[in-house]
């Protein structure tokens, strides 16, 4: 439980950091070091201080207290470019890409000025670069073209660019897949195994056990000690995260009716990245789609939304509806959840009350005014229903953690009486475990009241208990079903990687230019 | 890269078709006095633009830079007084430098370290300048030493040598922009100033540098408006907005991080241009205005052309023909 003073070893130590965002202390006296060739994970619920803790270490934020040593210096100044040249390599959550430029610009930039290439070599530098991580992505290619998986991988791989005695990891699964996720694991384990001391924050429990020597567990700001990996289980871990024994938990699924009234129906849908679809859900149902990421699930959860061009048809209750805009989607009932919350769905400046009630002005308004009274009445219930954690509904909810962000986003189609379908794309994604059941739970709610549901999701444990049936999709097509009393963690697993076999089994085909 | 060069051919065949087809109707416009006084007259809107386009280029604008022109004419007609000779000129030059890289870092401190938004903060830079022009010449009055404006515009045959250096200038500012380390990573700043923050680039540093190389470009311009003008008049600037349109015409990105030199530098030229011929079909100076503005508009559209298409193409693409960044599984 104690933490010993910095010793020699420690790539990583940081000592006594407390930092507060205004009234918000993010952290309190918090410890933690990393020894080299060491991995070392860091969890926490949502808004626990693991990205703070993070951004102070890597020199993006200024502690308001305490003290980092990288490699055994001190970090005097706190700018990114200082931690750096310590010899500090992070890859951030939300990544460090410039996303007009090329990937081989990128990784151009993201090497310390005095280690770069000529800039006329960039090109084949970034090519060699990317081979020595196994990475399979154009150099020419803009970074804006990249699928999430391969933007989240390029982060890491920029992070080892200069070569760090320490490696900071934040959240870097989130968008990857499970092969991807093994393929980033042995990335890792390599680094260790060459000395580098590894700082791994992440939210899925049993990949962090899988890889890590030690964990250190953080709790509202204040750290709740650190473990051998080997002496904790995961329902330790939760319980001291969330300060109560819980398990990562379902809401009850009733029986649906055999013939359930059809409410969402695809025929013959293909886009850029998809196609053709057919498919049907119906009422009351949730239907989870699953597959190794960039496999076309997100561009034809987001064609069925309107925000993404596709051709074909769909129907929502019965009658074909416009999928040229998401205008024609959002008048049928059908309503997107977009797993980018930050850039598609919330205006983070705005307070969380205009957040959730932005669609549903007009039924609020009186003679064109709208009064903040039946605002706040509007989603007060809501509020609670979904224990958003905020201190008022008029905070910016940009101030808020992303699982309860996220949480705001679902009041959305609570309150709007017309919705038939709700399409959610990585509904729980970068959200606590705690946050997680009331999220599932307000899906499920949603379904009973007769909705038709679609979850795309990249973390099959949630699609296995959340969904009444799960589609499995490959090369943008639908390659399995697989029926409740079939559904678990393992059986998608197997169809994913079973379907990928058969997908790349004709030689040639699927290869890289 | 490719699309980069969209601008400089527009602008150039813009620039050779309105000389000659004024050329056709008006012989006089191909003579080299006219060509010469096209020139010179380009000067001051070429210098201030280039300077606005690096602002552009890292997410900023800057509208003070007319009021800092103004600024330098008038400081001119106390420094560069007809009196004076010789090398008893160079501190008064240097004095409207100086008055330039004071109102860049000033510039500087108000967006970085007050966080104002660049156009609020320039917009009360002009304030504060013009007040001061005012203050310091309340008329035209004070005349500019004339050994300095022959430098200026000194030429061989009808080529002012400031004009080639203009464009030397421009290109080898697209050559550093597009060609190396630091300019590379100006654009990665104007583009997204977290990542590159996060990337350990002096973001700072780098604003800073851009604003006081617009106010610096500015404070030169004002040494070629004082040529022209020849007094302290404190009314005299007005090409904050046409540099602006320039930096546009020329290729600048308003959300920073796109943006060419020398298309820059042809844009503010064919403006001239258009300000130079008008008088000789006899057309009020008025549709200059307007003709430019239209300009502006029908360029913005045909520049984000080739990515509308692009996207166009891209959601026509049947799955069979599936994108190259399709990861394999």
């Amino acid at each position: 439980m104690s933490i010993p003073g910095p010793v020699s070893s420690d790539v990583l130590s940081v000592r006594g950091l407390s930092k507060a965002f205004g009234a918000v202390q993010a952290l309190r006296d918090v410890s933690i070091d990393c020894r080299a060739g060491e991995i070392h994970a860091l969890v926490g619920e949502n808004g626990s201080g693991k990205s703070t803790l993070l951004g102070i270490a890597s020199g993006f934020l200024a502690p308001d207290e305490g003290t980092v040593d990288i490699g055994g210096r001190r970090l005097r100044r706190h700018s990114p470019a200082a931690a750096r040249r310590l010899g500090l390599g992070i890859a951030y959550q939300d990544y460090s890409h410039v996303l007009d430029l090329s990937v081989a610009e990128n990784i151009y930039l993201a090497m310390p000025a005095d280690a770069r290439p000529p800039y006329g070599r960039m090109q084949s530098w970034a090519e060699e670069t990317l081979a020595t991580f196994k990475l399979d992505i154009s150099v020419t290619a803009a970074t804006s073209s990249l699928s999430l998986a391969e933007r989240q991988l390029l982060e890491v791989a920029k992070a080892l660019l200069t070569r760090p005695k320490v490696l900071l990891l934040d959240e870097p699964t989130t968008a990857l897949g499970p092969d991807a996720v093994e393929h980033l694991h042995t990335l890792v384990l390599e680094q260790a195994r060459a000395g580098v001391g590894i700082v791994y924050v992440s939210h899925r429990l049993p990949e962090v056990l899988a890889v890590a020597d030690r964990l250190t567990v953080l709790r509202d700001g204040v750290g709740q000690g650190t473990f051998e990996a080997a002496s904790v289980s995961e329902d330790g871990l939760v319980a001291l995260m969330i300060g109560r024994p819980l398990q990562v938990a379902f809401p009850e699924r009733a029986a649906l009716p055999e013939e359930a009234e059809v409410v969402l129906a695809v025929s013959g849908l293909r886009g850029e990245r998809f196609g053709p679809i057919d498919l049907v859900v119906r009422k009351g149902e949730i239907l989870g789609i699953a597959g190794a990421e960039g496999n076309g699930q997100v561009q034809f959860l987001r064609a069925l939304a309107g925000a993404e061009h596709a051709t074909g048809s769909a129907s929502c209750g019965g009658s074909a509806y416009e999928m040229h805009s998401p205008l024609g989607p959002l008048r049928a009932g059908v309503v997107l959840l977009s797993g980018d919350r930050r850039s598609d769905a919330l205006f983070p400046v705005l307070s969380v009350r205009a957040n959730a009630t932005i669609q549903i002005l007009r039924r609020l308004a009186r003679a064109g005014v709208v009064g903040r009274s039946p605002e706040r009445r509007a989603i007060a219930d809501l509020v609670e229903r979904l224990r958003v954690r905020m201190g008022s509904t008029e905070q910016p909810i940009q101030s808020l953690s992303g699982g309860n962000q996220q949480k705001v986003s679902l009041i959305r189609p609570f309150l709007r009486g017309d919705v038939k379908v709700i399409l959610a794309e990585e509904p729980t994604q970068g959200v606590d475990v705690g946050a997680r059941f009331d999220i599932y739970e307000a899906l499920r709610a949603k379904a009973a009241e007769g909705l038709a549901t679609v979850v795309k999701s990249s973390d099959p444990l949630e699609l296995a208990g959340l969904c009444d049936r799960v589609v499995v999709m490959s090369r943008g097509r639908i390659v399995q079903e697989i029926p409740r009393h079939e559904l678990g963690e393992r059986r998608i697993v197997e169809a994913i990687v079973g379907s990928r076999a058969v997908a790349t089994a004709p030689a040639g085909e699927g290869a890289h230019p | 890269m490719r699309r980069g060069w969209l601008p400089l051919v527009l602008m150039t065949t813009l620039i050779v078709a309105l000389g000659a087809y004024t050329e056709a109707r008006q012989s006089v416009f191909l003579s080299k006095e006219n060509l010469n006084s096209l020139l010179i007259e380009a000067m001051p809107l070429v210098l201030v633009s280039l300077g606005q386009a690096s602002a552009l280029l890292v997410g900023g604008f800057d509208v003070s830079v007319a009021a800092l022109m103004t600024m330098c004419v008038v400081t001119a007609s106390f420094t560069m007084t007809p009196t004076m000779s010789g090398l008893a000129l160079l501190p008064g030059a240097l004095a409207l430098v100086a008055v330039g890289i004071a109102t860049g870092v000033f510039n500087a401190v108000l967006i970085r370290v007050l966080r104002l938004p660049s156009i609020v903060a320039t917009l009360g830079t002009l304030s504060v300048l013009e007040g001061a022009s005012l203050l310091l010449r309340s008329f035209p009055q004070g005349a500019i030493n004339t050994d300095v404006t022959n430098v200026l515009t000194s030429a061989v045959s009808f080529i002012p040598l400031a004009f080639v250096g203009v464009v030397l200038l421009a290109a080898l500012g697209d050559l550093w922009l597009y060609r190396t380390r630091a300019g590379l990573a100006l654009r990665a700043v104007g583009l997204d100033e977290t990542s590159s923050r996060r990337l350990g680039m002096s973001t700072g540093r780098t604003v800073l540098l851009a604003f006081v190389v617009c106010s610096v470009m500015a404070s030169i311009a004002g040494f070629y408006l004082a040529a022209e003008v020849q007094v302290g008049s404190p009314i005299v600037g007005n090409q904050a907005l046409e540099s602006i349109a320039a930096a546009v015409l020329g290729g600048a990105s308003l959300a920073g991080g796109k943006g060419s030199f020398f298309g820059t530098m042809l844009a503010a030229l064919f403006l001239t241009e258009i300000n130079n011929v008008l008088p000789l079909f006899q057309q009020p100076a008025e549709y200059a205005d307007m003709t430019i503005g239209v300009l502006i508009l029908l360029a913005l559209v045909l520049y984000q052309a080739p990515e509308l298409i692009a996207r166009f193409r891209a959601a026509r693409r049947r799955p069979g023909e599936l994108p190259a960044e399709m990861p394999a599984g």
